[in-house]
Order: structure tokens, then C-alpha cells, then sequence
């Protein structure tokens, strides 16, 4: 398979002190891969990392190859979009504006839209049928109608990759359906490379190509769905009474 | 009405109001000149010489600083406000325009004791060197505290601070400067020349376009920081070019007018109402128009409503600003309830 991005020796941390590593995996180009395991195990630490939006407190982070602190912020941007929960509320803003944005590093110095960047926010809007929000202010629409905002903001920017940090948190179940969905098609149609947490190890389960577990700051087992989940592991790995686990998830 | 005839709307609105205010300044005061005589006056076609050098070495430079630096207070507050992600940070309450203050007053105070009087440009100087100092403070704590209100009221008291210093040093300036001094320092229009307006104008026009160039990463930055760094903007230089020349605006203004309270809050926010639209590049020229105006008809209340009395402009933008912030408060308050 091929490398999209890849860890080597990462060890990943707040001010120069490592609570998580060293990482060595690759991502590869087209699949699904899914971060699970209990909070506090540095799943978003590491998807932070991997954004760029954390500097490595050792190691190196490589995007097709190239070292990611060396990549040029605007050149990264064409290649990776991220969906994290801190999105703030900015007022009067449309929903069309904050999909716009994703646009950012294709425009020019005034960031002027030009036809076919129009038209690139409208099919984005259309493929998480967001378009009928798009006069409604951000501010204004429910949780799960801002997720999908937020990713067409993320699709705009026409990536190979995107990074999501527990995407379906606020989501109903319709939504998280609807919206695994989405990610299901970016990468078996259109060939993106989806990374995720997901506090859901059965939804991992269902979306996931390869499923990544993360325990105690460590890389626990990497696997299909079906080598992971494999006997009672998943009980191991949350610290979930066994009695419990049978009786709730099997 | 669509977002681009609202717009067309708010900027229609705020122009005509411009040049409403902009002419009433020119007119109305002690002795009322009536706008034939204006405009005679403007182009040197006046008859009495006297109602000419009222117009022209008074009115004219004092309602062309409140334009340039009416904007200037407008723009720099809505450059913190982007930078804080807060609505109600400005120059005055975070204690920049404060800083700036003491700075002058010291360089003033030198100055007259060297019986000289310093020039525009040692003023802006001055004043930015102090602004920076008070800014830098405010940047240090809002390293230790991240809850906003904390941050606020901590420029608050950086504010109060500067402002003890300076009173402070107007009570041991000499006797025969202290009253020029004092008005300065609560904040006036009254007493601009032509040849500070020319600097104002240049630093305010400079400083204006390079806002100007801001617009696109502010935009992106209306959502947060990482979004605005993942979709390509390098966020550290962003923020010290903005608090940099959000900075220099208000020590431009503090530099010739004294602080001015409540401007840099109160117009962003209406001026985002009015053109309902957040977007940057409707926001920094309609915060400029919007201060201009805002500071022509405070200022002109500040003349009028008591003269030969003259107010601070402070009292009277006060007046006026204090319940914006007010509003601004509770449909906060409102909109965190009903998340």
C-alpha cells in the first residue's frame, strides 16, 4: 500500500514533554484509518500533531516522504483539511462564508472567489447536503448541522487527507450515520485519505479500513476491524469488565 | 433585501451621515457660519476674514482629525477584537490607549521642561512606545489567564494603572503647562493644526492599508485559530502584525486627541449589525467610515451642548458606547442560555 503520511519515532506532548510515543505507523493513501481507545490515551494529542497544529517533541512526522515541518503552511493546506471541535462562533457569518473558507488557499491576496471556486463550495455543500443552510448564520444551526458545515469547509480545500477528532460527538444517530457515510465515499470514490478518533469503537468498527488502538500513550494494536476487535480485546483495551462488555456489545 | 443591497444600504447610510456631520462641524458653534459660507471659506472665496480663520485654522483641522482618528480607534479596536476573539476588547479597555497616555505625557512633560514643545512625529513615537509597553502587558496576561472576562479586567487595571502614573506626573509638570496638559489627558479634539493632521492622516492612511492587506487571513481567522492555520495562515505572524498595527492606530490617536473610551468597542459592533456581515473586507472600511462619523457628532455634542463649556470627547463617546457594550453583554448572555 502506499504511504500518504507516515510517523517515525514520534513522540508527541504539550511544552517539550512527551505524554504519548514514540509512534511508528504509516497512513495510507485512500483508507479509512480510525484512533480509539480511553480518553486521556493522546488520540487527539496525536491527531494534533499530525495536523501540524502541535509541534513533535521528538521524531518526525512525513507527509508523501517530505518532513511536515519543512511543508510550506499554504502548501499543506491544498493537501490536508482538518474538522476539529474547536470551531468558534463567529458572528454574522453565513454558512456559504465558513464553507468559503476553505477555499483560502487557492485565492489571492484578497481571497476573491473566483466562478470556479463558487462552484467548488456549492458541490461541497451539496455532498453533505448542507446547501439549503447556506444563508443561515453559522451561529444559528444545530451541532450536527455545524459539523457537516465544517466539513464542507474541509472538503473545499480539495485535500488528499482529513484529519477528524471525534467528528459524531454531538451527532443523532441519523447524523453520525449520515455523516460516516460521507467519509465512507470520500475515500472508496473520490480515493481521500480519512483520519479520525472516534469515541465509538462500534462505529470504528463499521467505517474503519484499519482500526488503530491507542493505550496508555502507546500504539497498542493496528489492524483491520476484524483482527482488532478480535475476542475480547476491546474490553482490554477501554478497561471494561468482561461480564459488561458481553453482555453489552456482543 | 440581499447581503449586497444591505451593504450598499449601510455604506450609502454611513456616507451621507459622514458628510452630514462633517459639514454640521463646520458650521455650528459659537458663531454659527452658514454652509454658503462654508463652502466660501473651503475655497477661498470668503468675504470676512475672521469667519475664514474660524473655519479653516479651527473647525476644519479639528473635524478632520475627528474623521482620521475616529476611524483609526474604529479599526483598531475591531483588530483586537479579531485578535481576542472578543467583543468587547478595545484600546481603552485593555489599557493600550492608557499606556500610550502615560508615554506622552512623560515625553511632554520633558519637552516643556526644556521649554520646547515636541512635534507630531516625537508624539507618535512616544505614543507607541507606550501602547506597545501597556500591549505587551496585556499579551503576557492573557499567557497566564485564558477566561476573557479575567483578561479584560486585568487591561482594565494595566489602564487605571498608567493613567494613576500619569496624573502623577501632571501634578509635579510645571504650573503654566498643567492646563493643556489635563485637557489632553481626558481627551480632546480642540487645539489640532493642519500640519498634525497631515501626519495623522499619512500614519492612519499607511497603517489603513495595511489592515487592508489583513482582510483575507482575518476572515479565515473568524473561526479559530487552528482552522485558520489549517487552511494555510501563519497565525503567529498574524497575530503580531495585528497587534501591531492595532497598536499603532490607537497611539496615533492617543498621540494627538488623549484616549478616547469606548469608540474602538461600540462601532465595530454596530457597524457589523448595520451591514449585517462580518466579513472583513465590508468591516475595515465600514468601521472606518462608522468611527469617523461616530467621533464627528460626539464630538460636536462635546462642543456644543454646553458651550462656551467644552466636555471631554471621552464623556460624550461614553455616552453613547457604554450601552452598546451593555447590549453587546447580555445578547451574549442570551446567546450562551439558549446554546
Amino acid at each position: 500500500m502506499n504511504e500518504l503520511l507516515k510517523t517515525v519515532d514520534l513522540s508527541i506532548g504539550y511544552d517539550e514533554k512527551a505524554v504519548a510515543g514514540p509512534f511508528d505507523f504509516p497512513i495510507c493513501k485512500g483508507e479509512v484509518l480510525t484512533l480509539i481507545g480511553p480518553n486521556g490515551a493522546g488520540k487527539t494529542t496525536l491527531l494534533k500533531t499530525l495536523a501540524k497544529q502541535l509541534a513533535p517533541v521528538a521524531g518526525t512526522v512525513l507527509l508523501d516522504e517530505k518532513d511536515l515541518n519543512v511543508t510550506k503552511p499554504q502548501e499543506l493546506a491544498k493537501r490536508m483539511a482538518v474538522v476539529f471541535s474547536d470551531a468558534l462562533r463567529p458572528e454574522q457569518m453565513t454558512c456559504r462564508e465558513a464553507v468559503s473558507v476553505g477555499r483560502y488557499p487557492y485565492t489571492g491576496r484578497f481571497g476573491r472567489l473566483s466562478a470556479d471556486d463558487e462552484r467548488i463550495v456549492d458541490e461541497a455543500m451539496a455532498q453533505v447536503h448542507v446547501t439549503d443552510l447556506q444563508d443561515r448564520l453559522f451561529t444559528a444551526i444545530s451541532d450536527g448541522q455545524r459539523q457537516r458545515v465544517v466539513l464542507a469547509r474541509a472538503l473545499c480545500q480539495q485535500p488528499e487527507i482529513i484529519l477528524l477528532d471525534e467528528p459524531t460527538t454531538f451527532l443523532d444517530i441519523r447524523w453520525k450515520a449520515e455523516f460516516l457515510e460521507v467519509l465512507k465515499q470520500l475515500s472508496e470514490e473520490q480515493g481521500k485519505t480519512v483520519l479520525m478518533t472516534l469515541h465509538e469503537p462500534e462505529l470504528a468498527r463499521l467505517v474503519s479500513d484499519r482500526v488503530a488502538c491507542i493505550r496508555e500513550g502507546r500504539l497498542d494494536r493496528l489492524g483491520t476491524p476484524d483482527e482488532v476487535f478480535e475476542g475480547r480485546y476491546i474490553a482490554q483495551l477501554f478497561g471494561l469488565d468482561e461480564m459488561l462488555y458481553d453482555k453489552w456489545f456482543t | 433585501m440581499t447581503k449586497t443591497q444591505k451593504s450598499v444600504a449601510g455604506f450609502s447610510a454611513m456616507g451621507v451621515l459622514l458628510v452630514a456631520l462633517f459639514l454640521m462641524n463646520l458650521s455650528i458653534g459659537s458663531t454659527s457660519v452658514s454652509l454658503t459660507a462654508v463652502w466660501d471659506a473651503l475655497f477661498g472665496s470668503a468675504s470676512d476674514p475672521t469667519t475664514s480663520n474660524v473655519i479653516l485654522q479651527l473647525r476644519l483641522p479639528r473635524a478632520l482629525a475627528a474623521i482620521v482618528l475616529g476611524g483609526a480607534l474604529a479599526l483598531s479596536g475591531y483588530l483586537l477584537q479579531t485578535y481576542f476573539h472578543n467583543p468587547i476588547a478595545g484600546p481603552f479597555i485593555l489599557g493600550v490607549s492608557s499606556g500610550a497616555k502615560l508615554t506622552v505625557a512623560f515625553t511632554m512633560i520633558v519637552f516643556l521642561s526644556k521649554s520646547r514643545t515636541p512635534g507630531s512625529a516625537v508624539m507618535v513615537v512616544a505614543a507607541f512606545a507606550g501602547a506597545m509597553l501597556a500591549m505587551s502587558l496585556v499579551l503576557a496576561l492573557s499567557t497566564v489567564v485564558n477566561r476573557m472576562s479575567v483578561l479584560i479586567i486585568g487591561g482594565v487595571m494595566i489602564g487605571y494603572l498608567c493613567s494613576a502614573v500619569t496624573e502623577f506626573l501632571i501634578t509635579f509638570a510645571a504650573d503654566s503647562e498643567i492646563v493643556k496638559l489635563h485637557t489632553w489627558s481626558v481627551g480632546s479634539f480642540s487645539g489640532i493644526q493642519m500640519r498634525d493632521v497631515l501626519v495623522m492622516t499619512l500614519v492612519v492612511a499607511l497603517t489603513f492599508l495595511g489592515v487592508l492587506m489583513l482582510a483575507k487571513p482575518i476572515g479565515a481567522y473568524r473561526m479559530g485559530e487552528t482552522y485558520a492555520s489549517s487552511v494555510g495562515v501563519n497565525v503567529r505572524l498574524f497575530r503580531v502584525t495585528l497587534v501591531l498595527l492595532s497598536s499603532l492606530l490607537a497611539a496615533t490617536v492617543t498621540a494627538f486627541a488623549g484616549p478616547v473610551s469606548f469608540v474602538g468597542v461600540a462601532v465595530p459592533h454596530l457597524v457589523r449589525s448595520l451591514l449585517d456581515s462580518s466579513d472583513p473586507k465590508k468591516v475595515i472600511p465600514g468601521c472606518f467610515l462608522g468611527g469617523a462619523a461616530f467621533c464627528l457628532l460626539c464630538d460636536l455634542l462635546a462642543r456644543t451642548l454646553f458651550a462656551p463649556t467644552e466636555l471631554s470627547i471621552s464623556t460624550v463617546t461614553a455616552v453613547f458606547g457604554a450601552p452598546v457594550v451593555l447590549w453587546i453583554l447580555i445578547k451574549n448572555q442570551k446567546g450562551r442560555e439558549r446554546a
